[in-house]
């Protein structure tokens, strides 16, 4: 029963420790432009600057636009492919990619749009009656 | 008034809850067989109030009762009345209420079909669980804490500070907000009724092996509690292949699978509860395990506490495409979650010692510990997609702010559990029906290995495998569906009735199959052209407008209008325009497809959708959605959307456009206006004007029908006019005429119009001193290009094997629930 029993011990804690070490390394951490330098996979969160030139090229397929982290570096962000619907309600954006010189090569976006459960302002375009 | 009922019986039934849970204790702590009936009156009188409040919600929906916050915010007057109804449970609050309704209905199978001594523990455990579900929605204010959101609460307390509420507080809103587009499908109308109806049979087993815990009875309570456990199983299957099925058919998340956080929350307790299965089946055949089937009994029912916690509290709001919105609900789920596993877990940890354990260890030849390392190994796979699933709560103890789990985390780990689990089934099936040594084991499994092996090589070949790992899995795959179809022509002539697990285990095998063939080998449709940039791309020969290399592959295409393209070197594609439409959504596009294979098969035509979301749309801002299509075949489907088109972009303009004027930042724009244009042409000549061109081939006559009387000259011009950039030409005859009134002469020319580029051509005057003629044209733009789309499409073979693995899946557990109940029913006459 004795050797049995560390036996499995054994196998619990060796298989656990290996899955929380691969877990461990395939989440990151949301970094700004200037750490994701040198990265591999950088998830970045940040808003769109529109300040600058936007639009999908139709050329390169590609769609470029300017990005603000949250600590305010601006960096040209490039997306393979057409521009998200809800790309201007995004009141936050995540890019996950890569940077490289000095511009990042996003493989995934994600928006994050006003919910409109919250967001009383919705209201107003309807159509008000009174009661 | 209905609300003020509704909110008045939701109350009750959380006070009914409440004092059923109490009845029911009590009598199970004093056998009082009299009390017990009485909490089977609470539960009814629970129940019925329940439904009177859900009945109550329904109708403020059905009536249009905007002054409430879930009907303004989940409805609008334009919903179609299946939508209507279904809206019921699309938001958080009713979907609660959906839950309890259906655990409702489960607790009258309780009372009617279990016998004492579980009856009175068990529907304890019910009403215990009820009382806490029944909390999220009561709504009550006690001063000091809110206890849940009631579905029932107006605008005005949702958002007392609103300016709108503070200038008037009676304002009702003439239209709601309206139901998210992509819920308006028939799938939103039958996925959330299966999957509570799931959730809520998995209570059963959690409180049967509660009863067997309080009442000291651990052998007994496997007979009932199997079938509940089995049924649990298939409504959760169900609900997760239809998820599947409507992620892929209807959204464009691009497969059947993604591990969202909130698939997964489907997926773990079912993966437990098939753990608990196992666990169950050799209690049940060989008097063992009985602590491996309470435990699991136990832990899935706390992983469907856990994933609503999940997806429910906001922990995961930045994860998940589909969790629901924050109600505050934290704490009163955290409570939920930690009140039952603490309950459940310490339960069985302070009986521990009591409980039954064999007197020798099984043999590793033995069915039961075959059937028990399957319950290990689906535990197992469960663990870590739990693991994965918390990433916000566990990633906290590496990283700050943590992301979710790459992708590549699930399958890393799902790949090899899942092939032991292949190995294993076949090992465990044999035994299952037979003793057997490992000489006798060898000897029956010959024939298996054999077509395993001539299945494996030639889907490697025909596949063009080329990763050893993925043969590996092949191998174990194929070995699944051959080791356990040959027990199951065995078992069809011994006895077919009892072919439910096996039936089950070949569609895992199956399934397996189906995974490895349409995710990873998925191609992308290109044209030639886009393979060929792809390739410069890969060598780095690609850069963008300010000089910056272009690193990432463009699976996309762009077709225009009736100009055929070669995809794949497999089909000759055409875009053959679109049709807008109003039904059933205003302003959505048909684009069609003719898909023409070049080794002569059958065309066929694909018919992608895009339209504007109706609730995130507003006048001067369109969101666009896509609808894919999928064609659907034995050995491969397609799969393709349209992800931009001239259409889209020119109303996208044209908003732009609208809001740059409204905001005064351009002056009203007149160019559009004067786009006439004259054009003097001789004959064999041809002139530009912009991206058209204009021949003037010849003369012709006209003929005296199309004429006005008293014609003097009446003559045509062939034109051929032809949009420069793609080739595309039109060749029109317009008509030129003089004819008299009278005295008095008058031109006749009427307008010849070109529909697909907004076009109309006049033959307005003849210059006989220069030898040409006068066209004057309508409507030429000079920014004008032709239709075209942007294409994403892909190509996924063996979907239809996924579909199949699941079939065979649900086919095992429905004949094994039959068998089951069958028996129970039998014991108990």
């Amino acid at each position: 029963m004795k050797p049995k029993l560390i036996f499995g011990i054994i196998a619990i804690v060796g298989f656990t420790s290996l899955l929380m070490y691969n877990f461990g390394n395939s989440i990151s951490t949301y970094v700004n432009f200037e750490e994701a330098d040198g990265r591999q996979i950088s998830h970045v969160i940040g808003t769109w600057d529109n300040t600058q030139a936007h639009g999908f090229s139709r050329e390169t397929l590609q769609f470029t636009f300017h990005m603000k982290d949250q600590d305010g570096n601006v960096r040209r962000v490039v997306y393979p492919r057409p521009k998200p619907n809800n790309f201007e309600q995004a009141t936050q954006l995540v890019v996950v990619g890569e940077m490289r010189n000095n511009v990042f090569h996003a493989n995934e976006m994600l928006m994050k749009c006003p919910s409109k459960y919250n967001d009383p302002s919705q209201l107003e375009f309807v159509n008000a009656e009174e009661s | 008034m209905i609300a003020t009922l509704g909110n008045l019986f939701l109350s009750g039934a959380f006070v009914a809850s409440l004092a059923a849970m109490i009845a029911y204790a009590l009598s199970s702590a004093k056998d009082n067989w009299k009390l017990e009936k009485i909490s089977n009156w609470l539960w009814l009188t629970k129940g019925l109030l329940l439904t009177a409040s859900s009945g109550a919600l329904i109708w403020l929906i059905m009536t249009h009762q905007f002054q409430y916050y879930y009907v303004w915010n989940y409805t609008s007057l334009d919903l179609e009345t299946r939508y209507l109804f279904s809206a019921f449970y699309g938001g958080q609050e009713g979907s609660f209420m959906l839950w309890i309704f259906c655990s409702f209905i489960v607790g009258l199978g309780l009372i009617r079909w279990t016998r004492d001594p579980y009856k009175a523990p068990v529907m304890f455990v019910m009403s215990l669980t009820q009382f806490f579900l029944l909390s999220m929605v009561v709504g009550w204010d006690l001063n000091v804490t809110q206890i849940g959101a009631s579905p029932f609460r107006t605008i005005a307390d949702e958002m007392p500070n609103a300016p709108f509420i503070l200038a008037n507080p009676g304002f009702v809103p003439a239209d709601g907000t309206g139901l998210n587009d992509l819920l308006k499908s028939p799938w939103m109308m039958i996925h959330p009724p299966i999957i509570f109806v799931g959730f809520a049979m998995m209570t059963v087993p959690f409180a049967f092996a509660i009863a067997s815990l309080w009442t000291k009875r651990y052998n007994e309570w496997i007979r009932p509690a199997l079938p509940w456990t089995l049924s649990a199983n298939l409504s959760l299957l169900t609900a997760i292949f239809l998820g599947g099925y409507w992620a892929y058919e209807t959204l464009s998340f691009g497969g059947y699978w993604a591990w969202d956080p909130v698939e997964n929350a489907s997926l773990v307790p079912w993966l437990l509860g098939t753990a608990g299965i196992h666990a169950m089946i050799i209690q049940r055949k060989s008097r063992r395990a009985h602590k491996a089937a309470l435990f699991f009994a136990i832990l899935s029912y706390c992983a469907i506490i856990y994933q609503t916690f999940l997806t429910r509290s906001g922990v995961l709001a930045d994860q998940s495409v589909h969790s629901f919105v924050d109600l505050g609900l934290y704490g009163q789920l955290l409570t939920f979650i930690l009140v039952m596993t603490i309950m459940g877990v310490g339960f069985y940890l302070y009986r521990y010692k009591e409980l039954p354990s064999p007197e020798k260890e099984s043999d590793f030849l033995s069915k039961e510990f075959m059937t028990f390392t399957g319950a290990i190994l689906l535990f197992i796979l469960g663990f870590v997609i739990i693991i994965g699933t918390s990433s916000p709560i566990i990633g906290r103890f590496f990283v700050d702010n943590p992301t979710p789990p790459d992708i590549q985390f699930y399958n890393v780990w799902s790949m090899p559990i899942a092939m032991v689990m292949a190995i294993a089934t076949v090992i465990g099936q044999y035994l299952f029906w037979q003793k057997h040594t490992w000489e006798s084991l060898a000897g029956v499994l010959v024939w298996p290995l054999l077509f395993t092996s001539v299945a494996s090589v030639l889907s490697i070949i025909l596949g063009d495998v080329t990763n050893l790992y993925y043969m590996v899995y092949i191998f174990t795959a194929w070995f699944a569906v051959f080791g356990n179809g040959t027990v199951l022509l065995h078992l069809i002539r011994k006895n077919p009735k009892l072919v439910g697990g096996t039936v089950t285990h070949i569609g895992f095998g199956a399934l397996l199959l189906g995974i490895i063939a349409s995710s990873v080998y998925t191609v992308p449709l290109l044209d030639q052209e886009m393979e060929r940039y792809n390739q410069r791309i890969m060598a780095g020969d690609v850069f963008d407008d300010e000089g910056f290399p272009v690193t990432q592959r463009v699976d996309m295409f762009q077709l225009e209008l009736n100009r055929p393209k070669l995809i794949n070197n497999r089909y000759m594609v055409t875009y053959e325009g679109y049709e807008l439409s109003d039904s059933p959504r205003p302003g959505q596009q048909y684009y069609v497809l003719r898909f023409v294979p070049i080794d002569g098969s059958q065309t066929f035509y694909m018919r992608p959708v895009v339209y504007p979301m109706l609730t995130s749309s507003t006048p001067d801002n369109i969101e666009w959605s896509v609808d894919p299509h999928v064609r659907t075949g034995w050995t491969s489907d397609i799969y393709l959307y349209v992800a931009g088109s001239r259409y889209v972009e020119r109303r996208n303009n044209e908003l732009e456009r609208s809001r740059e004027r409204s905001a005064g930042m351009g002056d009203s724009d007149p160019s559009e206006e004067d786009d006439i244009r004259k054009i003097e042409i001789k004959q064999g000549e041809t002139i530009a004007a912009g991206p058209f061109s204009f021949t003037f081939i010849d003369f012709r006559p006209a003929g005296e029908e199309a004429v006005p009387e008293n014609t003097q000259i009446g003559i045509r011009s062939l034109i051929r006019v032809e949009h420069t950039p793609s080739g595309s030409a039109y060749e029109i005859e317009p008509l030129f005429a003089v004819y008299t009134e009278g005295d008095r002469s008058f031109i006749y020319s009427p307008p010849l119009d070109i529909d697909a580029w907004e076009m109309s051509v006049l033959f307005t005057s003849i210059h006989p001193e220069s030898d040409s003629i006068e066209l004057t044209v309508f409507g030429l733009d000079e920014d004008f290009e032709e239709d075209w789309i942007l294409v994403v499409a892909e190509k996924k073979p063996f979907v239809s094997v996924v579909w199949l693995g699941t079939f065979l899946l649900m086919t095992g557990f429905s004949i094994s629930i039959i068998r089951h109940w069958r028996r129970e029913k039998k014991m108990k006459e």
